[in-house]
């Protein structure tokens, strides 16, 4: 895996709309920037051997790291592939729509439910949101949010940005009805 | 015997972020292991902190005082700001870059966001957190929310030395509203990957005479 970067945002929201948000709402991303690894290779048909390769060790990487900026147990968590202007969008999913990803984030948060995602394809600097569902029942509608990301310089054309975010709580000053009231 | 007791008068601070009711704190720290191509000898940080809250001077006028409203909210963000940084970058004896910026909601006047940044009671304490002397280069600008500041940093003890030039491009999503300011701190625990451009006690003189025939 050529990695380049790695990019860790941390969010402390302290208050919204006016009111007092307690305890401080914390979410965190941490997104890994790495060359393509299908770069230059033209239409591969099977993705298989670069995702057995990179897909452990973005895994492996990211969802510690996660963890550890979010300073808190998570309760909400979501993934982004954004693929550089050469690739395809399919590179990306290959990397995180893999038990070979997603596995370490769950593991390491004691998690059980499926990660939501933002596959995208764009310049350098693009502007994505990460989608956060709640980590063992992504029914749970005070825990459906997302994170604005911009990582600039990243991803370059032949490159892929491979990120997981994490939630310390639902979103800030949640107060809608949960779904079974509506069923 | 009594002792008589001198009571100094000194500004009231805040005390937490809550009693200037900040809104959100970012931190962003990018850690680059290759550039050009190349690796660099050990990743290397740059990290950015900033704190988004409401403009106290919105509807005063340009007559109004700003130093005492600095002079109580400004110290809690430096601390907050350079803490933030010096635990992402593993301490202060780590950081060898610093940098500053502040971002004002389009309501406030640019001046707003100096009375946070440009004065003693931001600057001297974030320097001395983080265990610098140099003066502290800046960044400021008003701006809709959503937008990208890009923020200088150079050397904490010695400003001139030309490797640590450097910048931060930082974002900044739902930030300052109209009505807010953002006020940032940024470090680096090095200088550029792979610098090499010389420095000024390497520089030919270099004047415009370079333009005269035959030189």
């Amino acid at each position: 895996m050529k990695l380049r970067k790695i990019t860790t945002i941390v969010d402390e929201v302290l208050t919204e709309g006016g009111a007092t948000v307690d305890p401080v709402a914390r979410t965190a991303v941490v997104a890994a920037v790495i060359e393509n690894p299908w770069k230059g290779q033209g239409f591969v048909q099977q993705l298989n051997t670069g995702i057995d390769d990179i897909a452990p060790q973005l895994g492996k990487l990211l969802a510690p790291r996660v963890m550890e900026a979010l300073g808190s147990p998570l309760e909400a968590y979501g993934k982004a592939a954004i693929v550089g202007l050469n690739g395809e969008i399919e590179h990306g999913s290959g990397l995180i729509h893999t038990l070979k990803f997603g596995n370490f984030f769950r593991d390491a948060a004691s998690a059980s439910t499926l990660l939501p995602a933002v596959e995208k394809r764009g310049p350098a600097g693009i502007v994505f949101d990460i989608p956060l569902k709640h980590f063992t029942d992504a029914t749970i509608r005070s825990h459906h949010q997302s994170l604005e990301v911009r990582i600039p310089d990243a991803p370059h054309a032949d490159e892929i940005l491979v990120a997981l975010a994490g939630a310390s709580q639902g979103r800030p000053k949640q107060r809608l009805a949960d779904l079974s009231t509506e069923q | 015997m009594t002792i008589k007791q001198t009571v100094i008068d000194m500004p009231a601070i805040a005390r937490t972020l809550s009693d200037i009711h900040v809104r959100a704190v970012r931190t962003v720290v990018e850690e680059v292991h290759a550039e050009g191509g190349s690796a660099t000898s050990t990743p290397w940080k740059i990290a950015a902190s900033y704190a988004v809250l409401p403009n106290p001077w919105l509807g005063q006028g340009t007559a109004s005082n700003l130093t005492d409203y600095a002079a109580y909210a400004a110290p809690i963000l430096a601390k907050e700001l350079g803490g933030r940084l010096i635990d992402h970058l593993d301490g202060a004896q780590n950081i060898e870059a610093f940098g500053k910026a502040a971002v004002v909601g389009l309501e406030g006047e640019i001046e707003h966001g100096g009375a946070f940044i440009h004065t003693p009671y931001f600057g001297n304490l974030f320097r001395e957190l983080l265990e610098g002397s140099s003066i502290i280069c800046f960044s400021e600008s008003r701006a809709e929310p959503s937008q990208s500041l890009r923020v200088p940093l150079w050397h904490k003890t010695a400003a001139a030395t030309r490797d640590y030039y450097q910048s931060m491009e930082v974002h900044l999503p739902d930030a300052p509203h109209a009505d807010e300011i953002v006020v940032m701190a940024v470090a680096a625990d090095g200088p550029r990957p792979h610098p090499r451009i010389g420095d000024r006690n390497t520089d030919p003189a270099v004047t415009l005479a370079i333009f005269e025939e035959g030189s």
